[in-house]
């Protein structure tokens, strides 16, 4: 018995350590919480091999649920509640033998205090609970009765409770100006002005601090605030990261950010429109553009790599950061099994993953084109979308003429077919190559014709004649070579050397156009491109015009970048192998999958619509034009073994009945020559159509302007910027978990779904990420709401409620104020998710009122502020460092939004570019360009996030590189040299107000009295300097781009400069009071 | 010979010393510099001597105390280099055997060939030294340390490019996010210097090649001053280490005298420890002013020492003027150089490629072996060589008279370590003829990196950093010391 007590006691004096070192005692008191001090324990010490991940496991028993812990294994028990020398896990913890518990070599063990309070746990009766994060918003939260003097509002009557258990109470509140420094960076990143500060202290109103605040809120730099911060959430950057990194075009997202955080748009709209707004009814442009969120993760564009990896990639990313972002768990780990600590399975991971793998996506972005990844969306300015507008009219009204002008032809066509010749004369031709000799090719300056990634060595060439222009030769590279064809030679192909035909088939996609030849194919598994005007595959987008074979099924296609942005066509017959096939491509210049057709032995085949969404431009390579190729393409799989044999190129569309005439040459001949009543009904119509193709001249002339219609609006859509953004497939793509999370290794059929511990997905609502944000944001989700308020509270105080605001799992930190937690998310959601309200209550609290400095004992008692008895030391953020002194300077532009700015340590970065002259070194930090392989210098040595995955804080810490670029980085020293210029101006030769000035604006605090002194020292000394060495003034006043507008000597202005940077680099300045 | 003064501390025992001495004396000795006591103890002892980290370091016995890696960005060709392979010129242009390739996959570059002929080097090859190894002619400075190498021939990895392959290498994942391997040891050792970054990286200047990312020496998701620093071969070596133009270092003196006295003034009045720090961070980028230039500065090498690195040597930002560069940091205690020669991706022309990387590359690496050797210094500093991955032992592209190429392969390369605790003169693993598949003793990239940190007597299992509720460690959840190198 007396053991039992010791237990006991030794529990609760062990709560009482954890409470100030990790977790936090509610006033329940002595008996034991398995969430907060059980659960711990068992997650980080047993769960690894006694976790839920049961098939990566060694041992069978498992402790994550009752259940399990209570089973009877045959005798004995893992945990005998009440009852430790019969509970298998007290007798293993507690053992020094072989059956130890963990295992002597595991490298996580068990302290002696976490033993004590799994033994009483156990005698206590082993209770489980649900895991707190995983529990429902409750519907009302009480909020406690302490503290109504000291509190302002009901988050300081939560605070008040907490401290008053713990013995502690607040600490006195900041002074006003203190108070007013730390409101204005939180709010806007930005410092109070000399006149603010001012005004403030002067108002001694009862509402001052309110009205304050509700001006801060409402200022567009409170947006750039906090876009500022869920620019991290959302991995922003202005480059596709990964290894080439080259810029993309995603700010516009960032500024609608702005504007949707200055409207104070509900935040489940916030998060719906970014997950979701393609799905939204009639989304409009802002609703789709707010996509793009989803699309900020990196894009690979590395010739080379195996694409579904990266696509599967991409899919994680979203997967992870949605995870993150809204829900605070680590899916991670579930992506590769069965998750140790939180109830994540596979299967929750896959369901959830597969709300985000629904687009028309590639695991690789294009490195030959400029192609804009697909699914895009068109971002026009309003000159663009102007003449977007006009140019759609245009092809509508040229369409709807040649529709009226064919319905006229009837008539012409009737005298026509009275007066028809016989000849069946092909118009159109501009190249026929008959494969039946070589020829010795002739050197060219046009070398851009020739395929670089083979030869342009002539020797190793021969020339192949051209019937249409006998200049034109093709070109092929010795190892193919002329075998009996289907009328005289043909060429047999290598698959690894293509036969060029130079200046032929350049066509935009306005341009119509066929292309007519017999193949036989050896084979019917492989794939293999039979002919492309196309520089490259899957790392060019495939951009230009194709047929390839696909097993047995051919394939056409025009691309812009496949697979988003392409028409594609693909026939349902299977070829077969060792028989000569007539294969002809017709296309009408209408970017429409039904313009293009593929007919087989002169019989149009039946296809399937492979993709029909065609917008944008098909014939430019970043290093200019491409040529018509035959039989292999640069790292595809060529026509190996292929034979090709009259290749016809026609600069229009052909009818069916010339198809039918090039497949058995007697066709359209034939019926040319029957008298019209002889005609059936199926060949006057083919006939018809022949006509308008061929010999109408109002057809002629209305094609000729609807080419030319729809060649403008091309002109203007690849005018108009492409941005990246969500847009479902019409059917999901079918999901799969992977198992060990290889992207090739795919298990089980998943269907989109939302983890099974967490609520059930709406009934009425769609399985996809439309379905998922009404999910995600229903009033009593267990995490958004909360993961949300923590993020803020974050925001303002520097650390969360739960201070691992990206982990609301087992192994995250419990919330110091679990109670306050849930009310703030219950209110918020309440009042409609509204941030700017939760803010100003925030900052309106006592609790945000207190003073960070405390007498050192009382720091020790609660060293990390875990019952929030003081403020917080905060440093500023790497943007807050560097848009203070371009404030105070009076440097900062208040330009809102816009391309990226080029400060001037982007040419000091790891990617150096170019920086910016006037307007772009000035901007808000926020607007720095970010490329995710080499970020801004200043940015990261003040510990900015990189970017490259969704982070939720920053970890803030000191280095000598911080000193560094203070005192010697332009952007540093031109700020202290132009506000040093201004304060000479306003102070003349009072070296006081200048410093007192200098020190206030940087510091929002007068100097103290020794302070003034030491700082007249400096000036003293670097005024002495300076006056000695005129030279040195001179080099130090030159440093930036600014232009010194003073009349001060060099050297009283130098050594001012040296003054304000010094001040610029107190603690003062650089940390919140 | 100059050797680091400041290695007297035990690992992670420094937080006891900073906690040890009262207030008044850390700030007597803040004002006549911040002494034995590194910048990075002085922040939250308990963030930089994590309970799992005291057990990691403790653990064992350090063989080296640090590490200088000679990266070959690019993925040079074990075939033309280490990996001797007869087999392949006998049956140069034959078909890549199916029973060689078994099925497996290919890059998306070459897999599409309709070809795969195999391809002998052009190169001779001899055996040299004691142990006999073969060398590669276009290695003539290489052959002659031998000796001190201990070859990896069976060194294999899952990345088939270089973005991953060069990501698996450096931070033990082919995908961006997780800390460098030097980010570990800085979390993990902590400091040897009071006036150099504990992490270093530099980069062969205008190699072009395939591109590399800062995540490459990043922190990941460790505390960011674990971060490599990037000695550039410019005028600012390091951020802003130059004052600005009419600052001198007397002036910059005074000032900072007079902020640090504000720094003083302030901590009297809220005794916050973050004071401390500033003061210190201060300290240590006055000092870094000095001791940056100080240590780039080859004036006091010796005219032998410059001779045996080479003519390149005088060039800043060459692979030459870099392994001296490294050699003097490593002397001075720095924990990790890292070193990235870019350009070895010879998908094409690779006989005169391969030629001209030997050129650039071979005569600093032997210089550097032999350097290290003479002071004294290669028993306790560890010397890595390799690339990403190897290269393909069939051709990619046409394969001409006297030109050919080689793509990426995974499945074998060679690397080699010297000095600091593993055995010289010796080889281990081993491929097939045709350099195609490891028929002994396979190494994968996180057995590479269990053994680099065992041999600083890091237990690479505890070497942990706990990051959204998981404990990360450099090999994930693999990794096996690779005994039989040890020394």
């Amino acid at each position: 018995m007396s053991v039992v007590t010791g237990y006991k006691l030794s529990a609760t004096l062990t709560l009482f350590l954890i409470t100030l070192s990790n977790t936090v005692c509610s006033s329940e008191g002595e008996k034991s919480s398995f969430n907060r001090d059980v659960l711990p324990i068992l997650s980080d010490k047993c769960f690894h091999c006694h976790g839920r991940d049961a098939t990566n496991q060694d041992s069978e028993f498992r402790l994550h649920s009752q259940e399990n812990a209570l089973a009877d294994l045959g005798g004995y028990f893992g945990i005998k509640p009440g009852d430790l020398e019969a509970s298998e896990l007290h007798l293993r913890i507690r053992s020094n033998d072989y059956d130890q518990m963990p295992p002597e070599e595991a490298v996580r063990q068990l302290t002696d205090e976490e033993k004590d309070v799994l033994d009483a746990w156990i005698l206590e009766g082993a209770e489980y609970e649900a895991h707190w994060s995983y529990t429902s918003l409750p519907e009302r939260v009480d909020v406690p009765d302490e503290g109504i003097q000291w509190a302002k509002n009901a988050i300081d009557r939560f605070v008040f409770a907490r401290q008053q258990f713990a013995g502690m109470s607040p600490n006195r509140e900041m002074g006003k100006e203190a108070w007013l420094r730390r409101v204005t960076f939180d709010l806007t990143g930005l410092p109070p002005s000399i006149t603010e500060i001012e005004d403030f202290l002067r108002d001694d109103s009862t509402n001052a601090y309110e009205n304050r605040v509700v001006e801060l809120l409402a200022k567009k730099a409170c947006a750039e605030r906090l876009t500022t911060e869920w620019l991290d959430v959302a991995r922003y950057s202005d480059s596709y990261g990964y290894q080439r990194d080259e810029r993309r075009f995603v700010w516009p997202w960032r500024d609608w950010v702005i504007e949707a955080f200055h409207q104070n748009i509900p935040y489940d709209q916030f998060m719906t429109w970014q997950l979701a707004g393609d799905l939204l009814p009639d989304a409009t442009r802002e609703q789709k553009l707010a996509t793009t969120f989803n699309r900020l993760h990196s894009h690979k564009k590395e010739g080379g790599v195996a694409i579904e990896e990266f696509r599967v990639e991409y899919v994680a990313d979203r997967t992870h950061t949605v995870g993150t972002a809204f829900m605070g768990l680590t899916f991670e780990c579930s992506r590769c099994h069965d998750h140790k600590y939180d109830p994540i399975t596979m299967k929750d991971y896959y369901g959830l993953s597969s709300f985000f793998a629904n687009i028309d996506e590639r695991g690789l972005i294009s490195h030959f084109t400029d192609a804009v990844p697909t699914p895009s969306m068109p971002l026009p300015n309003q000159g663009q979308e102007q003449a977007l507008k006009e140019a759609e009219l245009a092809v509508a009204t040229a369409e709807a003429e040649y529709a009226r002008v064919q319905e006229e032809a009837r008539d012409d066509f009737q005298e026509w077919l009275s007066h028809r010749k016989p000849s069946p004369l092909l118009q159109g031709i501009v190249a026929h190559l008959t494969f039946d000799s070589f020829e010795t090719p002739q050197p060219r300056n046009d070398d851009d014709n020739v395929d670089k990634t083979q030869t342009s060595d002539l020797s190793n060439l021969y020339g192949l004649s051209n019937v249409v222009t006998p200049g034109n030769l093709a070109l092929t590279s010795k190892a193919n070579s002329l075998v009996p064809g289907r009328r005289g030679q043909a060429i047999q192909l290598t698959g690894d050397d293509a036969v060029t035909i130079p200046n032929t088939g350049q066509y935009a996609r306005d341009q119509p156009f066929s292309i007519v030849c017999s193949v036989k194919t050896p084979e019917t598994k492989q794939r293999a491109v039979i002919y492309r005007h196309s520089r490259g595959w899957d790392d060019a987008g495939s951009l230009g015009y194709e047929l390839i074979k696909l097993g047995g099924r051919l394939n056409a296609k025009l691309c812009h970048f496949w697979p988003g942005n392409a028409i594609c066509v693909e026939t349902e017959d299977i070829l077969n192998p060792g028989q000569w096939m007539h294969v002809a491509i017709t296309y009408d210049g209408s970017s429409k999958a039904r313009g293009l057709r593929i007919y087989l032995n002169g019989i149009q085949a039946s296809t399937t619509i492979v993709k029909d969404n065609l917008t944008r431009q098909i014939t430019k390579w970043r290093d200019g034009e491409d040529y018509l190729a035959i039989g292999s393409r640069y790292r595809d799989r060529g026509f190996k073994e292929g034979l090709v044999d009259d290749f016809y190129v026609f600069d229009r569309s052909l009818s069916a009945l010339e198809v039918l005439q090039l497949s058995d040459g007697e066709s359209l001949e034939q019926v040319l020559a029957k008298p019209t009543d002889a005609l059936s009904a199926t060949e006057l119509n083919e006939l018809f159509q022949y006509y308008l193709l061929v010999w109408d001249q109002p057809a002629r002339q209305a094609r000729a302007d609807l080419r030319k219609a729809r060649r403008k609006w091309n002109a203007a859509m690849d005018a108009t910027p492409a941005i990246t953004v969500m847009r479902e497939l019409d059917q999901p793509r079918p999901a799969y978990l992977l198992k060990r999370g290889q992207y090739d290794r795919r298990g089980e059929r998943i269907t989109a779904d939302t983890p099974e511990f967490l609520p059930d997905f709406p009934a009425d609502q769609p399985r996809n990420r439309l379905g998922l944000s009404q999910w995600l944001t229903s009033p009593n989700h267990p995490l958004t709401a909360r993961v949300t308020v923590n993020r803020y509270w974050q925001l303002m105080f520097g650390k969360g409620l739960v201070r691992t605001p990206e982990d609301f799992g087992a192994q995250g930190e419990r919330p110091t104020h679990p109670a306050l937690l849930d009310w703030l998310a219950r209110d918020f959601v309440d009042h409609g998710w509204n941030v700017r309200r939760l803010l100003r209550m925030i900052a309106l609290s006592a609790t945000y009122r207190q003073s960070a400095v405390v007498p050192g004992e009382v720091r020790e008692q609660d060293p990390e502020n875990r019952l929030l008895a003081r403020g917080f030391d905060k440093r500023l953020s790497a943007e807050m460092i560097r848009d203070n002194v371009l404030a105070v300077s009076g440097l900062l532009s208040n330009k809102v939004g816009g391309p990226p700015a080029r400060p001037y340590d982007i040419s000091l970065s790891y990617k150096p570019s170019e920086a910016d002259q006037g307007l772009g070194l000035y901007c808000r930090s926020l607007y720095t360009f970010w490329q995710r392989t080499a970020p801004a210098p200043v940015m990261t040595a003040f510990n900015a996030s990189n970017r490259e995955v969704c982070r939720l804080r920053r970890e803030v810490a000191p280095s000598p590189l911080q000193a560094l670029v203070m005192l010697n980085g332009t952007q540093f020293v031109e700020a202290s040299r132009v506000y040093a210029a201004n304060l000479l101006a306003r102070h003349d030769e009072n070296s006081s107000a200048i410093i007192s000035e200098a020190f206030l604006s940087l510091t929002s605090q007068n100097p103290k009295p020794k302070q003034l002194e030491i700082l007249s020292q400096l000036y003293r000394e670097q005024l002495q300097i300076f006056e000695e060495h005129p030279d040195r003034a001179e080099k130090l006043l030159a440093v930036g781009n600014a232009i010194n507008e003073t009349t001060a000597s060099p050297a009283r202005h130098a050594a001012v400069t040296v003054l304000v940077n010094s001040i610029m680099n107190l603690d003062e300045c650089v940390r919140l009071p | 010979m100059k050797q680091p003064s400041t290695e007297n501390r035990s690992h992670c025992t420094g937080f006891d010393n900073t906690l040890a001495v009262s207030r008044r004396e850390a700030l007597s000795r803040f004002g006549h510099g911040l002494g034995a006591m590194a910048l990075a103890t002085l922040l939250n002892p308990k963030e930089v001597c994590g309970a799992d980290l005291a057990a990691a370091v403790s653990h064992l016995p350090a063989k080296a105390k640090r590490i200088i890696f000679l990266f070959q960005s690019g993925a040079p060709s074990q075939i033309e280099s280490f990996d001797y392979k007869p087999v392949l010129n006998e049956r140069h242009g034959e078909q890549l055997p199916a029973s060689v390739r078994m099925g497996q996959r290919l890059t998306g570059m070459s897999g599409n060939q309709s070809s795969l002929p195999l391809v002998g080097s052009p190169f001779g090859f001899a055996q040299y030294g004691q142990c006999g190894a073969w060398i590669s002619e276009q290695m003539p400075h290489t052959a002659k340390i031998v000796d001190e190498l201990c070859f990896i021939k069976s060194v294999y990895t899952e990345a088939i490019n270089h973005g991953p392959g060069v990501t698996f290498m450096q931070t033990g994942s082919q995908f961006p996010g997780r800390p460098s391997m030097g980010a570990w040891l800085s979390y993990g050792l902590g400091s040897h210097n009071k006036d150099l970054p504990t992490f270093v990286v530099m980069e062969t200047h205008g190699q072009g090649g395939q591109p590399l990312a800062s995540r490459m020496w990043g922190s990941g998701f460790l505390p960011s001053k674990h971060d490599g620093v990037r000695l550039r071969s410019d005028a600012n070596v390091v951020l802003y280490l130059k004052n600005p133009e009419g600052i001198d270092p007397a002036s910059r003196r005074k000032a900072l005298n007079r902020i640090q006295e504000l720094h003083r003034l302030r901590l009297e009045e809220t005794s916050d420890p973050a004071l401390e720090t500033r003061i210190a961070q201060y300290e240590m980028a006055y000092r870094m002013q000095s001791s940056i230039p100080e240590v780039t500065d080859f004036g006091e090498e010796s005219e032998s020492t410059l001779k045996l690195y080479g003519d390149d040597v005088k060039t800043p930002g060459t692979f030459a003027a870099n392994c001296l560069l490294a050699r003097r940091l490593a002397e001075r205690g720095v924990r990790f150089v890292q070193l990235y020669h870019a350009g070895w991706d010879h998908h094409e022309n690779l006989p005169g490629g391969f030629k001209e990387k030997c050129k650039q590359t071979d005569q600093p690496t032997a210089a550097l072996i032999q350097d290290l050797k003479q002071r004294g210094m290669l028993e306790d500093t560890l010397v890595i060589w390799g690339g990403e991955f190897g290269r393909t032992n069939y051709c990619q592209g046409k394969m001409t008279e006297g030109n050919f190429g080689r793509d990426h392969h995974p499945r074998c390369f060679t690397m080699w370590m010297a000095g600091g605790g593993v055995k010289p003169g010796f080889t281990y693993g081993r491929t097939d003829d045709f350099s195609y598949n490891i028929v002994e003793d396979g190494v994968h990239i996180h057995d590479l990196h269990a053994t680099i940190l065992h041999l600083l007597g890091i237990d690479h299992e505890r070497l942990t950093f706990k990051y959204q509720g998981r404990h990360f460690r450099l090999t994930d959840v693999h990794g096996h010391i690779v005994e039989d190198i040890l020394a």
